[in-house]
């Protein structure tokens, strides 16, 4: 399946900006099952510097410095992916929960791909008790990984509610967990809060999903937005596996991966800090279009 | 232990006689050894020296010798503040110091440089190549769980060559006599800046035992460490900046202490800058270059581009500056990853593999519950061990930031602590139990042993490392010495490196260990240069308070004659002081009518922004962060200020005399500022505060008490307020007439106190200070300075009618707004930067 993706994001400004310094993250990466075939970003006012640089997970990350003053500042990226996952049995089986968490402790990497990155807490996911609790519930002793960590997906699917409105990007993982209402990016903590508590590795994974249309309408050009879901190490052999507790799913070929980090602060697509105006209005519009 | 002390004239010498009187009562604890008294129950001979020449003192002479190091730590203002505690405390010195034998000593630098030494060839490895990591000798996860890992640094190169400059270890001596490592400090380690300052009070109170006992100095420590920092910049006279998170730290005085001390600038995130590839610091003469950061700041809140977002003690893009290799950081962003617990055990290994050496110092058995056997060893024994956070301070799940103890815990707790150790090993460490050594502390006339923990400072050199002889001790007033942290009735001690021969003569020369004061670097951030003209503002206010205050409460000549001579709609001069105080917020409505009861308001109140204690507190308040330019006199001067003004006064009188009292301290210090402040450390700025505000209130003053129906006791009050009784009289010999009062307040050019001399010298300072702009153009502050200069030049006193009066304050107020505006960009009608906000 190949993928056009367009993602703009638009800040408006009550009053003039001197001075902007942001960090994009919007290329898609290539690799687990996914190919990046374009990718350009434009960017309004022009900047008078780019760089462009990998971080430490891997994600191509572009420094952007504006010296104009401006009003407002949009940054549309446009990017064509070709995705052909091969999608895990939900029943196939896999290593005990615990011997996988072991295996992550005694891990010899330091790498992004190492799992030991991702059994810490982060600086938005802490591990807590009563969410450790919760979590541990689907994981009774000696079970399966997979299994265990698809049963708690879908209970996080169907205990909490989503709902747009209840949070914000700073509310607190606590809050999230206390209330049982959030956005895909509440959820993707939650489940990955969980998973570290009992010291297994989950990733933050930063990215699109196509949606269909409902039967017989056509499809609504610009009502998605970035996505958010978990990754999990399921042990040596299985490796790092997608989950979607915003809808149930494992990942397959209607997501497209952005970029992977140990929560959403390692992945935000677009960052700054800015000299000016207190009062801002951030609009984003994604739309992810099937070409063939 | 009792009579090692008795020689043939003890029973004779009343010194000895004391020394054996406290050796006796001296209880060491028992089974824990000691710094006084050796395993052997003798005195170790360095103690023994000292003790010696301490008992000569008289019993008052010692008291005394207390009081005075006291003394000076308060007037220097030595203070430090507990954590979530708003209020300075004042700094707890232990008046005995901690006294180490030279041999000691020796063995105990050169393992610190060995630790040192390998804790730098570590970060290289894990930073750099990752050798350690990939081969096993460093388990990943002993890494990983540390937030002081820096993922942003990795494979980046450190600026000038070495990830660590400063290096700090806690020690204690253990129960086998050798002296143990507790802790590694990398990250950006703290109190050197307070042993400084302990040697400096210690070695004044006692300054001839201080030279008998051959006491190694500390400042070349302090001047190896900044020549080091020096040569690790990219040219040849670096600027090197002090980054603190602000005078709310804990620690900050230290800050302000070393900053001073080494000549460094004093800077928070906000005055430095990222432009092209380098750290700029915002100056009043535009961006500097800043060439080396040595950082109090931890290393997640360093950027908020970066790392913490939420961090607002940082240079957005300081990490990318890095990777430029535009600034030196010292320490090393990241360096702290090696303060975990978790890789203690690990490092004698490590020593061997990269040192080819064995580790000389021991450190407290440390077992790692990440590693099975590790993690079974420590479950098997539970009670043995006590348990601590294998990263950070606290024990993940468990309440404060001290170690767990299983053995005190309720069964329910101690199985948490149990599976929770089983489920996530990795989080804990077990740390064997030792009980550390003791040293004489001085209480109610006699020596008690105390716990302490050292804490040994080592600056890496271009000759290698080098160690401060001496330290910051913590004294305990609890028998785990380990808890030891300045929060909790913790005292600090000097620590004395003692000679039996004489230290070289070179190095003898002072006997106390002065401290030579540096030049400060030549230019003035922007923040330091606002904070200067404030605190001008706001000593000059209270003056204004002051003398309002004073005039209320002192009858003037015509007083009791009833109304004035004036329109009978006049109020009476009274009435017009008060109507002032109430205007500037120093007292309220409801006490108008007394003025005895104003008086005491506009003095005293806390509640009230305007008054005289609130105006000192507000400039006390702005002094704190600006420690590293002012001399401890003119701290001094403004802390009895408020001390005084804190104290309720008893009646009228009292009132009238700590407003004197208080206007003759204003004056010491400006007497101070002028005489001693450096001019390149923004004396000007200090100035142009006091100026301006002094114009602004004659101004008002002026409108106020010399309008156009002012009468003689209006007038009168005029005079006294601006402090020309006496030059009126001897100008002219009838009473006070309105034109030439007005004259004399606002125009005469020789009056120190008009307005028009305030104006005057505010020009001379604008024309002195650095053009930002190239164009050619004259500046906005020198504009209006300028012309309010001609104005006043050419007015005349008989048409200063109120109404020229009014306009002339406003054109006043307006040039006080353009310094702030043109020379502090962050003033408060500034932007900050924000962060982007919401989920793209």
């Amino acid at each position: 399946m190949i993928y056009d993706i367009r993602h703009v994001t638009t800040y408006s400004y009550e009053s003039p900006v001197s001075f902007a310094r942001c960090s994009l993250r919007l290329e898609p990466r290539s690799g687990d099952g996914q190919q990046l075939v374009s990718h350009s970003v434009e960017i309004r006012p022009k900047p008078a510097e780019r760089t462009i640089r990998r971080d430490f997970f891997g994600t191509h990350t572009e420094s952007v410095l504006i010296e104009t003053a401006h009003r407002s500042l949009r940054i549309d990226s446009r990017s064509r992916v070709q995705v052909a996952r091969q999608a895990l049995a939900r029943t196939a089986p896999s290593p005990s929960w615990e011997s996988v968490r072991d295996v992550a402790f005694e891990a010899s990497s330091l790498g992004p791909a190492s799992p030991v990155g991702y059994v810490f807490a982060s600086s938005l996911v802490p591990v807590l008790g009563p969410v450790t609790a919760y979590a541990a519930a689907s994981f009774p002793q000696g079970q399966g990984i997979l299994v265990s960590a698809i049963d708690l997906m879908h209970r996080i699917r169907h205990e909490f509610k989503y709902d747009p409105k209840a949070t914000v990007i700073s509310t607190p993982l606590r809050e999230v967990f206390e209330k049982r209402h959030g956005v895909c990016q509440d959820f993707a903590h939650v489940m990955i809060a969980g998973l570290r508590g009992l010291g297994l590795p989950a990733a933050y994974v930063s990215g699109y999903l196509r949606t269909y249309p409902p039967a017989g309408q056509p499809r609504l050009q610009g009502a998605d937005a970035t996505h958010a879901w978990v990754s999990v190490w399921c042990g040596s052999e299985i490796g790092w596996i997608g989950f979607d507790p915003t809808n149930d799913l494992l990942v397959e070929n209607d997501h497209i991966i952005l970029a992977v980090g140990r929560d959403f602060s390692d992945v935000s697509p677009v960052d700054g800090i800015i000299v000016g105006s207190r009062k801002q209005k951030l609009a984003v519009a994604v739309d992810v279009v099937p070409v063939e | 232990m009792a009579g090692h002390a008795g020689s043939q004239d003890s029973k004779t010498r009343p010194g000895q006689r004391r020394m054996a009187q406290w050796t006796r009562d001296y209880a060491r604890l028992p089974g824990i050894p000691d710094e006084y008294i050796g395993q052997d129950g003798a005195p170790r001979p360095a103690w023994a020296r000292f003790f010696d020449a301490f008992a000569a003192l008289s019993p008052a002479d010692i008291e005394r010798r207390f009081a005075s190091a006291d003394r000076h730590l308060r007037e220097a203002g030595v203070t430090y503040r507990a954590p979530g505690e708003t209020a300075d405390r004042l700094w707890p010195l232990s008046h005995l110091p901690l006294i180490i034998d030279e041999t000691d000593w020796r063995q105990l630098t050169t393992g610190i440089a060995q630790r040192a030494q390998l804790l730098e060839m570590i970060l290289r490895d894990l930073y750099g190549e990752g050798r350690l990591v990939a081969d096993g000798s460093v388990p990943a996860a002993a890494i990983a769980g540390s937030n002081e890992y820096l993922r942003a640094v990795c494979g980046v190169k450190p600026p000038g060559g070495r990830y660590l400059h400063l290096y700090a270890a806690d020690v204690g001596r253990g129960p086998d006599g050798r002296w143990w490592v507790l802790s590694d400090r990398t990250q950006a380690p703290s109190g050197a800046g307070y042993a400084l300052e302990n040697r400096l009070v210690l070695s004044r109170a006692f300054s001839n035992l201080y030279k008998s006992m051959n006491v190694e100095r500390v400042a070349p420590f302090f001047e190896a460490f900044r020549d080091a920092l020096r040569a690790s910049a990219d040219r040849d006279e670096p600027r090197i900046g002090l980054l603190t998170p602000g005078a709310f730290n804990e620690t900050y005085f230290e800050h302000a202490t070393i900053a001073r001390y080494l000549g460094f600038l004093l800077v928070e995130g906000d005055d430095l800058a990222v432009s092209g590839d380098r750290i700029h610091i915002r100056t009043v003469a535009g961006l500097k270059r800043l060439d080396v950061l040595l950082r109090r700041v931890d290393s997640n809140f360093l950027d908020p581009l970066e790392l913490d977002a939420s961090s607002h003690l940082g240079v957005p893009g300081l990490i990318d500056v890095l990777r430029k290799s535009g600034v030196v950081v010292a320490n090393m962003p990241g360096s702290g990853v090696l303060e975990a617990r978790a890789l203690l055990g690990f490092l004698p290994n490590l020593c061997r593999r990269l040192l080819s050496e064995d580790l000389l110092m021991p450190h407290i058995a440390t077992w790692w519950c990440g590693q099975k056997s590790a993690r079974e060893e420590v479950l098997s024994r539970l009670d043995d061990f006590a348990i601590e956070g294998a990263y950070g301070r606290a024990v993940p799940g468990f309440p404060g930031s001290g170690p767990v103890l299983a053995g005190e815990l309720s069964p329910p707790e101690r199985e948490r602590l149990r599976s929770a150790i089983s489920d996530r090993g990795i989080d804990f460490v077990g740390q064997e139990l030792v009980r550390l050594s003791t040293t004489p502390t001085w209480e109610n006339g006699r020596i008690t042993p105390r716990p302490f923990v050292l804490r040994v400072f080592a600056a890496a050199t271009p000759n290698g490392w080098t160690i401060l002889p001496g330290g910051f001790c913590r004294i305990a007033d609890q028998p785990d010495a380990r808890a030891v942290s300045m929060g909790d009735g913790a005292r600090a001690a000097d620590v004395w490196v003692v000679s039996d021969k004489p230290i070289a003569a070179s190095t003898l020369l002072p006997a106390a260990d002065t401290v030579r004061i540096r030049r400060i670097a030549g230019v003035v951030p922007s923040r330091a240069a606002d904070n200067l003209f404030w605190l001008g503002r706001y000593l000059e206010r209270a003056e204004a308070t002051l003398r309002l205050i004073r005039a209320l409460g002192t009858p003037t000549r015509d007083s009791g004659k009833g109304a004035p001579s004036g329109a009978s709609t006049a109020l009476h001069s009274v009435e017009r002081i008060q109507r002032l105080l109430v205007t500037w917020g120093a007292t309220s409505q409801a006490s108008r009518a007394n003025s005895a009861k104003v008086a005491a308001e506009a003095l005293q109140s806390a509640e009230k922004f305007g008054s005289a204690l609130s105006l000192l507190r507000s400039a006390q308040r702005t002094a704190t962060s600006l420690r590293e330019r002012l001399s401890p006199d003119a701290w001094q001067v403004i802390t009895e200020m408020v001390e005084r003004l804190s104290v309720e006064a008893d009646d009228d009188d009292g009132i009238v005399s700590a407003a004197e009292l208080s206007l003759q301290e204003l004056a010491s210090f400006a007497g101070l500022a002028q005489e001693n402040m450096n001019r390149a450390a923004g004396w000007r700025f200090l100035e142009m505060g006091r100026r301006a505000e002094r114009a602004i209130n004659t101004a008002r003053f002026a409108r106020q008490f010399a309008y156009d129906e002012a009468g003689d006791e209006d007038l009168d009050v005029l005079l006294t307020l601006v402090d020309c009784q006496i030059t009126y009289r001897s100008r002219y010999l009838v009473g006070p007439a309105l034109a030439p009062v007005r004259d004399l307040a606002v125009l005469d050019p020789y009056n120190p106190r008009s307005v028009a001399f305030q104006v005057a010298a505010l020009n001379e300072h604008i024309a002195s200070l650095p053009s930002l702009k190239e164009h050619g153009l004259i500046e906005r502050p020198q504009r209006l300075a300028v012309a309010l200069q001609a104005m006043l030049t050419t007015a005349e006193a008989a048409a200063l009618d109120v109404k020229a009066l009014f306009a002339l304050e406003q054109d006043l107020l307006n040039l006080a707004d353009a310094i702030g505006l043109h020379y502090f960009p962050h003033g408060p009608n500034a932007s900050r930067p924000e962060k982007l906000t919401g989920l793209a």
